[in-house]
């Protein structure tokens, strides 16, 4: 089992200590079984199932108390990109090559809906938090808002001018963000489906993921020029910048950590997943033990628990803890 | 919805028809306190729950002895549970989570309006409002009832009496339209008889505290209050709405009232009531039609009661007036050539919702201009051309204004990511953990067979199920509701629509289109498209109405009032 890097405490070169994390985060599980790169996992909201995607056309559940597989969904036919819980963690969304976002039962564990109507691959989707709507991003540079009870398509957003990213609600469910590759962030009122603002920087990097704070006040934005940037997007100005680790291929997804302590979280192209304090911009722990480029992380709700995908190399979840929880488990 | 990005302007008024809603024959409706839901009463006894995010039916309260037409929808103040009335003279308290009845009270005569206490979770009281007579107090545990006062007469000391010219030899109660409403909290009762007086009554010892007499003296038809409690608003027989403001502090109103009754000794018994009537309402606004003196029906305020709303009761008319607070009318809309029956302001955003007396809900919204500033914020939008002056230095090789980009970011700063902001437009703050916002959306299973037939056509079908786009009203507008192949609002529907039509769900349907009905032929199946709705299209409407219904509910043919 692989350890975490055991905390630096060593001086840094300006004199002063570099910052580590009180209770290093450590290996507590290794989840195969997919058979293809993993592409995306993501803790239920009540923090007892974590759900992962493949590119081998699959979704697993795994239930987080004892990491067994619960599950495995079926149904796709072209692999899964994405993933996301509704608010009650009843049910399932997934974006998927094959165009279609699906909408699956999980106490039946199986498929409920199929959305059919992007032209081109759908690459991520979300369920807002009243979960009566899906926002599902797409190569065809749109983001469509479904409606979960009938599966129609309430709104199509002319959002980008290159393949979305990523879509995320905030804390209420009024606003929907979209990335996309052309380098710019939208926000859009999801009520009427109106542009309210573009999120610019001067160079335009492709914004490869992008998320709402907890408090729906701020927004996480990760860029293929391996920066992570936490905007205030009303002021439309970036606070903090997060650098350290590489990403100028793929579409990481970065999480806040907020049960102990806050932390920015996310994967990196050099097969480790990086955490930073998020008032210092410190880079405090660098997990490592995958062995191709994490692409996916996700933190609990409530535990101090991360879960992370790698790519076609590895094709495994890793469940990382902090150190005394694991020591109880032992 | 407090976010410092979306319009500030949010206190504006609407201005044309952004959709209309189809489910049966919605009689009367209601928005529940966030404007999240909305009920509407129907005609075949049933209420009808909409998702107003994704206009889509969330919930169908039906019941096999609640049949008669529904009169009035009520929510109770966190949305758990809902008041219908109906034709036959019943009361029905509805769970509206699972959807049961919980009580269900008959009267001696047909309610108009019936609200439920707004002050606590799981009320149990309720005000009745008949058509002629007066205001009831009903406990829907016991189904017992109080008759409030509706009028103080002179030898009296506030209890009832009613006046004996108005009695009937039979010895039915006499003929006295009231209209009546809670305060706020519910503790207080302002009913408005047909003297033209105003009477604050005390909903837990139905004392009569104060009387407001309005000028003119004509019969009150609707009397309420504005979304805060700080205004209050009559329509009276005489053609005038006016407004009130409401001087009485909005908690404890109740203990207020007793205290200056007890205070003032001067004056006794009626005069002594118009007294403290005068410190309770003062008029602000009265607001009428010079012109056409017409007739108001189903006034309100707009959420933050800027704006006051009044339909033109006249015959045949769908005419919404709209004033300011300073007594100015800002618009009138007009809509279809159908009567209309209802009206609601929403609760927080510019929406008007009015039921037309075809069963339909319009949804009027603000006509939205692209903020194209939003897409490109590096750019501004210009009314007019504006000639362009260069800077002396604008084309210097080393222009003194251009230094290099700081980066004034102070990224040390503290970020706060976890705190909530609360939000300013509901003050009661403790209410959000309790209110039912919305109803759980449980998707509808697909139908797989249903699904194979439509996927080889589906990207080729022009059928659109969209509603709400500004592209589909302009389409529709002239006339066809049809959107053309390219525009990215195309929808693939049908795969969707026709499970849903197979199945017992809650669907809402759209008209067809005369485009729509070339596709039907064509491929001999049921098409959904949105239409703008038209005097022809009533007409049309029964001819298809019998093809669309496959699900159990009723495509209602009449178009005339049923029990107006």
């Amino acid at each position: 089992m692989a350890a975490a890097d055991p905390p630096s405490t060593a001086a840094a070169a300006d004199g002063g200590v570099t910052p580590s994390i009180p209770q290093p985060y450590v290996l507590r599980e290794t989840l195969t079984g997919h058979k293809r790169a993993v592409s995306s996992v993501k803790f239920s909201p009540d923090g007892s199932l974590l759900a992962s995607a493949s590119a081998d056309k699959t979704l697993r559940i795994w239930s987080t108390s004892d990491l067994s597989l619960r599950a495995e969904l079926s149904g796709h036919d072209e692999g899964v990109s994405d993933v996301s819980f509704s608010a009650d963690g009843l049910y399932l969304c997934s974006a998927s090559d094959d165009r279609t976002v699906r909408i699956w039962d999980l106490a039946a564990a199986a498929p409920v809906k199929t959305l059919t109507g992007h032209t081109n691959y759908a690459f991520c989707c979300s369920f807002n938090p009243q979960s009566n709507m899906i926002a599902s991003g797409s190569f065809d540079e749109s983001v469509r808002i479904w409606e979960v009870k009938s599966g129609k398509c309430l709104r199509v957003l002319p959002a980008h001018s290159e393949p979305v990213t990523a879509v995320d609600f905030n804390r209420d469910g009024s606003l929907i963000i979209s990335s996309s590759y052309d380098g710019l962030c939208r926000i859009w009122d999801s009520a009427t489906g109106h542009c309210m603002k573009t999120l610019i920087d001067d160079e335009s990097p492709p914004v490869s993921f992008v998320k709402f704070s907890p408090n729906g006040k701020f927004v996480l934005t990760a860029t293929l020029d391996s920066t992570l940037k936490l905007w205030n997007y009303s002021a439309g100005k970036f606070l903090k910048t997060y650098t350290g680790h590489v990403n100028s291929k793929f579409c990481i997804p970065a999480a806040f950590s907020v049960t102990n302590g806050k932390y920015v979280v996310s994967g990196s192209e050099d097969n480790c997943v990086y955490l930073w304090e998020l008032q210092t911009r410190k880079i405090i722990q660098k997990l490592k033990g995958h062995t191709d480029t994490v692409i996916a992380v996700s933190c609990h709700p409530s535990e101090n628990m991360i879960a992370s995908g790698a790519l076609g190399n590895d094709k495994t979840v890793k469940i990382w803890v902090q150190k005394d929880e694991d020591q109880r488990e032992a | 919805m407090n976010v410092p990005i979306i319009d500030p302007l949010q206190g504006d008024f609407p201005e044309v028809i952004e959709e209309y809603l189809q489910h049966g024959n919605m009689k009367c409706i209601a928005f529940n306190r966030r404007g999240t839901l909305l009920a509407a009463g129907c005609a075949d006894g049933s209420c009808v729950i909409w998702d107003f995010e994704t206009r889509g039916v969330a919930k169908e309260l039906r019941d096999k002895d609640c049949i008669a037409p529904i009169t009035s929808v009520c929510w109770s103040k966190y949305g758990h549970h809902m008041l219908a009335s109906a034709t036959d003279k019943s009361l029905t308290l509805w769970n509206v989570v699972n959807g049961e009845k919980i009580a269900r009270v008959t009267l001696q005569q047909t309610t108009l309006h019936a609200r439920l206490h707004p002050g606590s979770c799981t009320p149990s009281v309720c005000l009745a409002c008949p058509l002629s007579s007066a205001p009831i107090l009903v406990d829907l545990n016991t189904g017992s009832s109080t008759v409030l006062p509706v009028s103080v007469s002179d030898a009296g000391n506030g209890t009832t009496a009613p006046h004996q010219r108005n009695k009937f030899s039979d010895g039915s109660p006499p003929f006295t339209p009231t209209a009546a409403t809670f305060n706020r909290y519910g503790d207080l009762i302002y009913v408005g008889n047909s003297k033209g007086e105003i009477l604050i009554v005390d909903s837990k010892n139905i004392r009569v505290h104060a009387i407001i007499p309005i000028s003119g003296g004509s019969v009150v038809k609707d009397i309420v209050f504005s979304r805060n409690g700080q205004y209050l608003l009559t329509n009276s027989n005489d053609r005038v709405i006016r407004v009130y403001e409401n001087l009485v502090p909005r908690k404890g109103a109740a203990k207020e009232l007793e205290a200056m009754r007890s205070l003032d000794d001067e004056f006794q018994g009626i005069e002594k009531l118009k007294v403290v009537g005068s410190k309770c309402l003062v008029l602000f606004r009265e607001f009428q039609d010079a012109v056409t003196k017409i007739q108001w029906k189903a006034p309100c305020f707009s959420g933050d009661g800027e704006w006051v709303i009044g339909a033109s009761a006249s015959k045949g008319e769908h005419k919404l007036y709209i004033w300011d607070r300073a007594g100015y009318l800002v618009k009138i809309l007009e809509g279809p050539k159908e009567a209309l029956i209802d009206l609601a302001w929403h609760p927080v955003r510019p929406l008007v919702v009015s039921v037309s007396v075809a069963g339909l809900v319009y949804i009027w919204a603000k006509d939205y201009t692209e903020n194209w500033s939003a897409f490109a914020p590096d750019f501004k939008e210009l009314e007019e051309n504006e000639e362009y002056v260069e800077r002396e230095d604008e084309f210097d090789l080393m222009p003194e204004s251009e230094k290099a980009k700081e980066l004034d970011i102070n990224q040390d700063e503290e970020v706060d990511i976890v705190t909530i902001e609360k939000d300013s437009a509901f003050s009661d703050s403790e209410a959000s953990q309790e209110e039912l916002c919305f109803l759980p959306a449980i998707p509808l299973p697909d139908i797989p067979e249903q699904q194979d037939k439509c996927f080889g056509s589906s990207s080729k079908l022009e059928d659109s199920n969209h509603s709400g786009s500004p592209f589909s009203i302009e389409a529709a507008q002239n006339g066809q509701a049809m959107l053309p192949t390219s525009s990215p609002l195309e929808v693939v529907g049908n795969s969707t629509a026709e499970e849903v039509m197979g199945t017992t769900g809650l669907k809402r349907k759209r008209r067809p289109s005369a485009k729509g009905l070339e596709l039907q032929a064509e491929k001999g199946r049921k098409p959904l498209t949105k239409i703008k709705p038209s005097a022809k299209l009533s007409k049309s409407k029964n001819k298809h109405g019998d093809g669309l219904d496959t699900n159990g509910f009723v495509f209602e043919d009449d178009v005339t009032d049923e029990y107006l």
